[in-house]
């Protein structure tokens, strides 16, 4: 069992930008030590607001990224970026080029620029990209852009680690709207579609907008606005950057960022529950290598697993059905 | 089961858009399972060294063919001394003559690399001598 | 007397013969990883209809050479680029070389200068004459050329981003020595495009670049008629690792692209397409190099006539300077680098070069020292008077194997033209990072194959001498070159008229913002001895500055 120095903690708190990396690698790296970061973090977190950017690749989501980070450390904001690049499923390497286009956000001390590849987030975002957002907050930053490798599961990824879904679009790239993952624009809180000085932009917004006309309306909140800009050319941003702010305003008034944080830690006991149960029953049972074994017999006899299952779990239940047991005399 | 993987920055300080070693070392790092965050052209000791603490990396590789390595692998090294990066390795290629590749030595830089040397070489020495802070 | 009756294909014997004798484990591609036949015959040559595909030397479409009597008129102008430190040392190595039988001057600049700024800009600090001469103004223009009759040696200057306002430092000096702009015979490189594609030296966007691009074009058409205002290089994108066929083809496409905005910008294509020349590479692989360098004057005679309509044969011809390959010399073993060099300088002469530049063998580890450039020059020497290469035009014309690589590479150039229009055009592709995306691909393939043995390079991953120490002379750049270049900037911006300065200044922006042709202002500017970085930041001013959209 690793854990993290004092003199680290001291330092994190005290705003040394290599603690908050040496954090942030700690929570990538060693998922044990994972429950006394969080121990730690969460109390320090001020709300930090956590918007995702996310899209289809080439769309030009680094540009953007950068674009409105610039605006929110203009506004007083300090702010932390993490972009999310894929990892090779040949080579485990990855190629983080996302940094190169945000080189120029004027005051470095304002913003933290921190790459990460996708890890086996199975092409998605890396499990860790939440718990780095949860270090950012609590390092201080109260915007974090969160920008997605924007391919399979990521798009879907994102709306659980944000507060705020930023979907970036471009025109004349065909049907693109067919190819986006069912969900990710009914999720998202903001439609840009970028390099707007393209030919088809007007075309994609038919598209949108024909879109938004038949799908039934959402619950709980309007339709995203769909802003045109060109990160590149700096037109438009001004007003996506003011649409960003204007959202998280509705946000935090509306109780959905309560909501949402609300979500994000029943998801944590869920999945962490999940995992450490899996975990032990595993090093009990031997699990890996007796269920290889149960499934080559049972594919052999051609039979269904369920009594396997039945009979493993219920070993396990002996154990919590003494507790319910004990804890009924006490009532 | 998250591993440790190696995290390595490569740029190019100064005035050199010659990009084509930086870019065939970063994807023969990138095949070999290491996370590569390539920073490009134009930068100065200051915005390297500001990134390598953010990404907390393991390695910063210099290219350098314009003949002002000695001024900025000085600088670099002493940035990363500064901001409590002293321990990770520093290393780099390009046109660097052999004296002053030792002179390199004598203030804390790794080996560099030239032109004709093999690729698994380079590889090889970051993935032995990449170092990492204990917490 | 009747012979064993013709098969089908003669060569079926032989081949049978082939494949059952044993043959060596290793890789017969070329250089750029193209798949060679073992033998070329007359069953693979495009012998139907010579006369359209070879035609004479100087007859469209000029594949055997680009005048009618080649070296047998002129010998190809013996060119080495130089430059180093200060401009009163860099006048040194000039003068050395044209005593030792130079016939031409090629001037390198140092990488701040190339980038448009002064030597005493923040981001020059540890480059001021290292790579090449610092220039900042007109005076050190003085002291690079004093002594050096301009108006009888043709002077290339390698230098992109800021080549006009460089020309104007080199027009207001000839102008001050009271030599005529008509008497100015040389080179601009002056090719923005490759520079997003391979060298990376820019400043602004590409429209305000080829705009002054396009300016001066119109400019020296009028008043500088001897000079080329382009060199379309391809030599930086082969060194930036591309094969072969893509140098030849995107550096043709680059080509057109000047050509359509000069048209756009309505200059007369008989005005200024017979100053356009090009820049190529000659690279280790000895026979693609000459076919490359033939397809592309084939593929540009079609193109100027057939498809840009031009009616003077002076508008159709490519005319070329060859280097010999940076990225193919060695650090291990540098004597090696002579023999390198010599095959592909005489490469360059066998695919009928115009200008040559031989690099010396020291150049993988610093700039040349006197001793190797001397060497270098020799090398053209010995291949111009010793070996008899220069005393029968084209002769590997009619090789199976030349006219078959020749038109494979042109075929090859041909699919890279249709796939850069469907992306719409070279500066749509640019910012689409196809180019881009191709070079490094191949870069990193070669790359690989060295790694894994199937391509060799003596003295690096064969035939290696471990331990091997370097007992070559280098030359240093001396830090006090810096000191003494920013300190010489400075007596000149004290000494000069800074009213008149601030004046040329605001009228090149105007000039500028107006769309009016930017050389009459910059050539005031140059008198007036504004530096170099004023006039880049004042363009930038009205121009923007340049940022990249990376790709790999």
């Amino acid at each position: 069992m690793s854990s993290i120095q004092e003199s680290l903690w001291a330092d994190f708190f005290a705003g040394g930008r290599l603690a908050c990396a040496r954090l942030i690698t700690a929570v990538e790296n060693d998922p044990d030590a994972l429950p006394e970061i969080l121990d730690r973090i969460i109390p320090a977190q001020r709300g930090g607001f956590r918007i995702g950017v996310t899209g289809p690749p080439g769309v030009g989501k680094s540009t953007v990224t950068a674009a409105l980070a610039r605006r929110a450390v203009r506004a007083g904001h300090a702010v932390g970026i993490l972009a999310v690049d894929p990892t090779s499923p040949f080579s485990g390497g990855a190629f983080l080029g996302d940094r190169i286009r945000m080189q120029d956000l004027g005051d470095g001390r304002r913003v933290f620029i921190r790459s990460m590849a996708s890890r086996d987030g199975h092409g998605g975002l890396s499990p860790a990209t939440r718990y780095a957002a949860d270090v950012l907050d609590a390092f201080g930053l109260d915007r974090i852009f969160i920008e997605t490798v924007g391919v399979g599961q990521a798009e879907l990824d994102v709306i659980g680690c944000s507060d705020l879904v930023v979907l970036v679009l471009q025109p004349g790239t065909g049907d693109i709207i067919q190819a986006l993952k069912a969900g990710i624009i009914e999720a998202a809180d903001l439609v840009l579609v970028n390099k707007s000085d393209l030919q088809g932009t007007e075309a994609l917004l038919e598209s949108l907008r024909f879109m938004m006309d038949i799908r039934p309306v959402r619950k709980d909140r309007p339709f995203p606005r769909v802003l045109e800009a060109s990160a590149l050319l700096d037109r438009g941003m001004d007003e996506a950057a003011a649409e960003v702010e204007r959202l998280i305003g509705d946000c935090v008034g509306s109780g959905r960022h309560r909501e949402k944080r609300l979500h994000r830690l029943e998801q944590e006991i869920r999945s962490a529950i999940q995992r450490w149960l899996w975990e032990d029953f595993a090093a009990l049972a031997g699990a890996d290598e007796s269920i290889r074994a149960v499934a080559e017999e049972l594919l052999s006899a051609g039979r269904s697993p369920y009594s396997y299952i039945r009979e493993t779990c219920s070993r396990v239940r002996v154990g919590f059905r003494d507790e319910r047991a004990a804890r009924g005399k006490e009532a | 089961m998250a591993e440790r993987k190696i995290k390595v920055i490569i740029a190019k300080p100064g005035l050199d858009g010659h990009d084509r070693g930086a870019k065939v070392v970063a994807r023969a790092l990138v095949e070999a399972g290491m996370e590569v965050v390539y920073l490009g052209l134009q930068q100065t000791p200051e915005t390297i060294v500001g990134a390598a603490v953010e990404e907390d990396a393991d390695v910063i590789g210099l290219s350098i063919l314009s003949g002002a390595h000695m001024t900025n692998f000085r600088k670099v090294r002493e940035l990363m001394v500064g901001a409590g990066l002293g321990d990770r390795l520093l290393t780099g290629g390009g046109i660097i003559p052999t004296k002053d590749q030792d002179k390199l030595k004598e203030l804390g830089v790794g080996r560099v690399f030239g032109p004709g040397d093999d690729l698994q070489d380079i590889v090889d020495y970051i993935r032995r001598n990449a170092r990492r802070t204990s917490k | 007397m009747k012979g064993p009756p013709v098969e089908k294909k003669p060569s079926r014997a032989w081949k049978e013969k082939f494949e059952g004798s044993g043959l060596r484990d290793a890789d017969f591609s070329s250089i750029s990883g193209r798949p060679l036949e073992p033998l070329y015959t007359w069953e693979d040559a495009a012998v139907a209809d010579p006369g359209a595909r070879l035609g004479f030397p100087g007859e469209f479409p000029y594949t055997r050479g680009v005048h009618p009597s080649m070296y047998r008129g002129k010998l190809w102008t013996m060119r080495q680029f130089a430059g180093m430190g200060t401009p009163d040392q860099t006048n040194e190595r000039y003068r050395f070389l044209l005593e030792k039988g130079q016939t031409g001057l090629s001037v390198a600049f140092d990488n701040p200068t190339l980038y448009g700024r002064d030597s005493d800009h923040q981001l020059a600090v540890g480059e001021v004459g290292k790579t090449g001469v610092a220039v900042d103004t007109l005076a050190d223009m003085e002291r690079l050329f004093a002594g050096i009759p301009l108006d009888q040696v043709s002077t290339s200057m390698t230098i992109n981003a800021p080549a006009a306002w460089i020309f104007a430092m080199f027009l207001a000096n000839a102008e001050k020595r009271g030599i005529g702009f008509d008497k100015l015979r040389g080179t601009l490189q002056n090719d923005i495009l490759k520079e997003y594609i391979a060298q990376k030296e820019w400043i602004f966007p590409p429209e305000p670049h080829l705009r002054l691009i396009t300016d001066l074009m119109a400019f020296c058409a009028a008043e500088v008629p001897q000079w080329n205002t382009i060199s379309i290089s391809g030599y930086h994108i082969r060194e930036a690792g591309s094969t072969a066929a893509q140098e030849l083809a995107f550096t043709l496409a680059d080509g057109f692209c000047y050509v359509e905005h000069a048209l756009a910008a309505g200059l007369d294509i008989e005005d200024f397409a017979p100053r356009l020349s090009f820049f190529f590479n000659s690279h280790l692989d000895f026979f693609e190099e000459i076919a490359k360098m033939r397809a592309a004057r084939r593929i540009w005679a079609r193109a100027m006539r057939d498809k840009y309509m031009a009616k003077s044969p002076r508008a159709w011809l490519c005319r070329f300077h060859v280097q010999t390959a940076g990225c193919s010399l060695t650090a291990q073993q540098p004597e090696l680098n002579i023999v390198r060099t010599a095959l592909e300088a005489l490469a360059g002469v066998l695919g009928g070069c115009q200008s040559l530049h031989t690099n010396s063998m020291d150049e993988a580890l610093a700039l040349p020292s006197e001793k190797a450039v001397e060497i270098a020059l020799r090398t053209q020497q010995i291949i111009a008077f010793e070996s008899g290469a220069a005393n029968v035009i084209d002769p590997l014309g009619g090789s199976y194997y030349i006219e078959k690589l020749t038109d494979e590479l042109e075929a090859e150039a041909e699919r890279y033209f249709r796939r850069i229009d469907e992306l719409g055009g070279v500066v749509k592709a640019i910012e689409q990072g196809f180019f881009q995306r191709e070079i490094t691909r191949a870069a990193y393939e070669y790359q690989m194959a060295l790694s894994r043995r199937k391509k060799f390079h003596v003295g690096v991953n064969e035939f290696v001498n471990p331990g091997e120490k370097l007992e070559i002379p280098l030359l240093e750049i001396d830090e006090a070159v810096e000191r003494d270049q920013v300190a010489f900037l400075r007596r000149t911006k004290a000494e000069r008229d800074n009213g008149a300065v601030r004046e040329s200044l605001d009228a090149l922006k105007a000039a500028a913002a107006g769309g009016r042709n930017l050389m009459p202002p910059l050539l005031e500017c140059a008198r007036r001895y504004v530096s170099l970085g004023e006039t880049s930041d004042a363009l930038t001013e009205v121009f923007g500055q340049y940022r990249e959209q990376p790709f790999y």
